[in-house]
């Protein structure tokens, strides 16, 4: 067993301030690293320690290998936690650490290798027998080939690129006339994006939910299932809320998952917290990728299992047994996570950058933020628009629904454009409400103009201008001499500051 | 104070006045107490309306004001009866305006979809921006012909930068 006594986070924002408050409390020293623009982020504020590496460009600072590496040594940190994007599925970051000898807090970098690669991840699906969205075997040689194997297939089919992930190097094929151009284009972008043009073909699945299994493995041989996510919210394939658990799921149905998702892990001799990812349609779920990293959504675990994913993560990288040895706590109750994202859904998900001029985040029972900003932050342009994720618990879903949204309600931001609105208006959604959900909801459901301002708040709006108005112009009418406001009320708008329709 | 109050292009004419120390307001025949009063966050305000609570930030816009409840932006005008008349007479003159299209935040341009002289349609693409890792299109919201390009590709541009104008056609 190694002790773990001071861990460098290898990335920022509230993922980065999440790792540092489990570090605290485990009295681990954390060591923070930080782009110039994130001099004053909140992981610098609350790390023990913090260095700076690099500018503001992702790829001349988190994304700078040696020099994170470097800064590690430096500072002796006897492990890195990667957080999630930048390093975290990175196998070159994850083999620079072992070459240092330090800890990197996640599964060994040929495990990220063998995951990473589509095909490959098949394959182990495929040998632990978990089913999967029915495709071709290898990678696609030739044209001949796909159109062999489309056949087999059927219609429509996806063309995914091997080494893809995260909704890139994916094409939808109709139908047979449309597999040429999709076959040389599929095969550029995955060349473009990944170097590396192989390809393969499966079955389109149109409406799915998606839903993914927590595992974590130690290094004793144990492998545990903590419940599934709900996932199936989501726009150009970022998930936008996420909740645990599955309301389309039924105990037998989650015993079988719970089952397929550990089976996969074992395959590959899995360690540390994972996220096995399916898609789900008719009751049959259907193995996607492996996700070797802590996700984004993990506080909704976190609140159902009331565990600490960062402290068994570091326990795993310990060597040490899981905390709950080999009995994983039962879930309890419903949690739900809205992603609060500098972005404004009302103009194509356009996203926004600028100063937290105002923040007040909702309090209360069953309520957690976790948050990067805080007020007076300027939001960088370099780094991704997440601004903070509120999670609440209740006994049930229509509880965690009601208590989502009176936390909604409470939660005052401004400065950039948030998507607080298309939350509220999401779990208001009849469908939603419901429980029918499915990767297309917001194609199917979401209008922009369902986030304007009802009749009552247009009319508050009107009063709140009208008494502002009023207040400006006694204001100015006070501070004007002679007592010349007697006479006329209507000059003063010529003076007033801007942003006041001026007379010209 | 009589004012004329503009949301969404509907005027509608609100009275305020001070009545025994408390606000009134009445609009539409109706009269409704209110208090409005400041919170120490600046430009914030706590409005009761019959009693009704509301939170709203009342902040200065290129147009009157923007009011913000409950993260959405109002942008409203206001304006005295007079200045209503004087603005319905210049818009008239005027024969309607151009537009700008600005970079809605700090970005880079990646592309210039229009050249001088190029006729576009409402809802057109004009250019894009790229910020924080994503690709934005920018549309022209009424159309036009463009009368000046104002940046070029590859070009850094803040917040609010004007990039293309358009004149009515």
């Amino acid at each position: 067993m190694t002790r773990i006594r001071r861990v460098l986070i290898a990335n920022r924002g509230e993922i980065a301030v999440r790792v540092i408050r489990t570090l605290r409390e485990l009295s681990i020293t954390s060591i923070a690293v930080f782009s110039e623009p994130d001099r004053a982020s909140l992981h610098v504020l609350l790390a023990d320690e913090a260095y700076p590496i690099g500018p503001g460009p992702a790829a001349e600072s988190y994304l700078d290998l040696e020099r994170v590496i470097a800064t590690a040594r430096a500072q002796k940190a006897d492990a890195i936690h990667p957080g999630y994007g930048f390093f975290a599925e990175s196998v070159a970051f994850a083999r620079a650490c072992e070459e240092a000898g330090i800890v990197f807090i996640g599964p060994r970098s040929d495990i990220i290798a063998a995951l990473g690669d589509k095909l490959a991840a098949r394959a182990a699906a495929r040998r632990a027998g978990v089913p999967m969205v029915p495709g071709t075997e290898a990678p696609l040689a030739t044209l001949e080939e796909l159109r062999a194997a489309a056949r087999g297939i059927g219609y429509p089919l996806m063309l995914k690129a091997a080494a893809g992930g995260g909704g890139k190097g994916m094409r939808r094929v109709a139908r047979e006339a449309e597999l040429e151009s999709a076959w040389s284009l599929t095969r550029g972008e995955a060349q473009a994006a990944f170097g590396d043009a192989r390809i393969y073909a499966e079955r389109a699945i149109e409406r799915p939910r998606h839903i993914e299994a927590q595992i974590v493995a130690d290094a004793h041989g144990r492998v545990a299932f903590l419940g599934e996510r709900e996932c199936s919210i989501q726009r150009r394939h970022q998930k936008l809320l996420e909740e645990t658990p599955s309301p389309a799921f039924d105990a037998r149905l989650r015993a079988r998952f719970a089952e397929a998702a550990c089976r996969i892990a074992k395959q590959v001799g899995y360690l540390n917290a994972g996220t096995v990812e399916f898609i789900f349609e008719d009751g049959e779920f259907y193995f996607l990728e492996v996700n070797t990293r802590l996700q984004v959504e993990h506080p909704v675990t976190e609140m159902v299992t009331g565990l600490d994913l960062v402290a068994e993560q570091i326990r795993i990288a310990e060597g040490a047994p899981l905390s709950f040895g080999d009995a994983p706590p039962a879930p309890r109750g419903w949690a739900i996570e809205a992603r609060v994202l500098a972005e404004d859904p009302a103009a194509g998900f356009m996203p926004s950058v600028g100063r937290i001029e105002r923040v007040r985040f909702p309090q209360g029972p069953g309520v957690r933020n976790d948050a990067g900003v805080y007020r007076g932050f300027e939001v960088p342009v370099y780094y991704d628009s997440l601004l903070a994720k509120l999670v609440v618990w209740a006994g049930d879903r229509e509880g965690a629904r009601r208590r989502l949204l009176r936390a909604l309600d409470e939660f005052v931001l401004e400065g950039v454009s948030h998507n607080l609105a298309f939350h509220r208006w999401l779990l208001t959604h009849p469908e939603f409400v419901a429980g029918n959900l499915s990767t297309r909801f917001l194609d199917e459901h979401f209008d922009p103009a369902a986030l304007q301002a009802g009749p009552e708040s247009a009319e508050v709006a009107l009063f709140a201008a009208a008494l502002h108005e009023r207040e400006e112009r006694m204001r100015i009418a006070v501070a004007e001499p002679n007592g010349s406001q007697a006479r006329s009320s209507w000059k003063w708008p010529e003076r007033r500051r801007s942003g006041v329709r001026e007379l010209r | 104070m009589k004012l004329w109050v503009t949301l969404e292009g509907r005027d509608t004419e609100v009275d305020v006045r001070l009545e025994g120390g408390h606000l009134v307001l009445e609009t539409d025949g109706r009269r409704l107490d209110a208090d409005f009063h400041r919170l120490p966050d600046g430009e914030v305000y706590s409005l009761l309306v019959n009693g009704r609570s509301h939170e709203v930030r009342v902040s200065p816009a290129s147009q009157g004001v923007d009011v913000t409840l409950h993260g959405v932006r109002l942008p409203v005008e206001v304006r005295h009866p007079l200045e209503k008349l004087v603005q319905a007479s210049k818009r008239a003159a005027a024969g309607g305006g151009g537009e700008t299209v600005a970079a809605p935040m700090p970005g880079l341009i990646v592309a210039l979809r229009v050249k001088p002289g190029e006729t576009v349609a409402a809802g057109q693409a004009v250019a894009v921006v790229e910020a924080m890792k994503m690709q934005n299109e920018l549309s022209a919201r009424h159309g036009g012909v463009v009368s000046a390009v104002l940046v070029r590709e590859r070009d850094a541009v803040s917040a609010g930068q004007p990039l293309v104008r358009i004149r009515p056609a």
